[in-house]
């Protein structure tokens, strides 16, 4: 987050009051938006505890009042990008040149006519959904997360994500349209022919 | 509205990209009224809506579920309490 929020000086018992009241009631989304990352509970973990330790030692630069979930989904993101993923040797990015080549094509942007229907969707009650989500490149399944699991706005999202809102918009344009793909390949091994 | 593919950005001028504002939670209520609007008269952007509201609610449904175990947040307090200390 670009914008200069004022240093604050908070005591002992506020700092305590700051971290109970506006930062331990996210553990569960955050723990859940570690979980989608990394795949791995230990890793998971690791990455929730080491958020909430970096939170607690720089609280002085978190306003309170202001949106704590975004500033603590900002520092995860981080965390895993410089660290877990630096340790794991995973490439950083997606090849966004060729993603951009293919998603310029008329194909792509052509999902006014759905080749889904609503009913094949309606009977994936396993886990089809979730695994749609994990099959994604890493940055289009975190604005899925954060968008449509958390609810964030666009500009939180280009906040914690370091972006511009217009490449959160096609970001998560592109990341819809992947999912989608990946459901219907699921509708067509579930039987639906004419999905 | 048209069924131009979306511009990269700026203000929502098509159907498809005002669907997107709608999905993406950031449709302020007069483009929810006029979207509303024009999918009435319009069975591809009505159908697409419809399979893209679903789709939302199963991510939120069957992707939401996890929470984070007792012994990690135990762990956080004690190391809380720990650094506060110090």
């Amino acid at each position: 987050m670009k914008e200069e929020v004022p240093k604050q000086h908070y005591s002992d018992k506020q700092k305590q009051q700051v971290f109970d009241n506006e930062f331990m009631p996210h553990i569960n989304s955050m723990y859940n938006f570690a979980h989608r990352l990394t795949f791995d509970e230990d890793a998971s973990k690791d990455l929730v505890q080491d958020t909430y330790l970096k939170a607690y030692r720089f609280i002085d630069s978190f306003q309170q009042g202001t949106n704590a979930k975004a500033w603590l989904f900002r520092i995860l993101k981080n965390s895993f990008i410089n660290d877990y993923r630096k340790k794991k040797k995973e490439p950083a990015k997606v090849d966004y040149q060729e993603v951009e080549t293919f998603y310029n094509s008329e194909d792509v942007d052509r999902q006014i006519t759905p080749d889904l229907r609503v009913e094949a969707l309606q009977d994936m009650m396993g886990d089809e959904i979730s695994n749609a989500l994990n099959s994604l490149d890493v940055d289009f399944r975190t604005v899925i997360i954060l968008c449509d699991l958390e609810g964030f706005k666009y500009d939180e999202m280009a906040k914690i994500l370091d972006i511009p809102i217009g490449t959160v918009r096609s970001r998560l344009h592109r990341a819809r349209n992947l999912l989608k793909e990946k459901l219907t390949e699921y509708a067509k091994k579930m039987g639906y022919k004419n999905t | 509205m048209s069924h131009q593919p979306p511009p990269s950005s700026g203000t929502p001028t098509t159907c498809i990209e005002m669907l997107q504002v709608i999905l993406d939670g950031d449709a302020t209520p007069e483009q929810q009224a006029q979207f509303k609007a024009h999918m009435e008269g319009c069975m591809p952007c009505y159908k697409e809506y419809n399979l893209e509201m679903v789709i939302k609610e199963l991510l939120k449904t069957k992707c939401c579920g996890q929470c984070a175990p007792p012994e990690l947040i135990e762990r956080i307090k004690t190391q809380i309490a720990s650094n506060a200390a110090s």
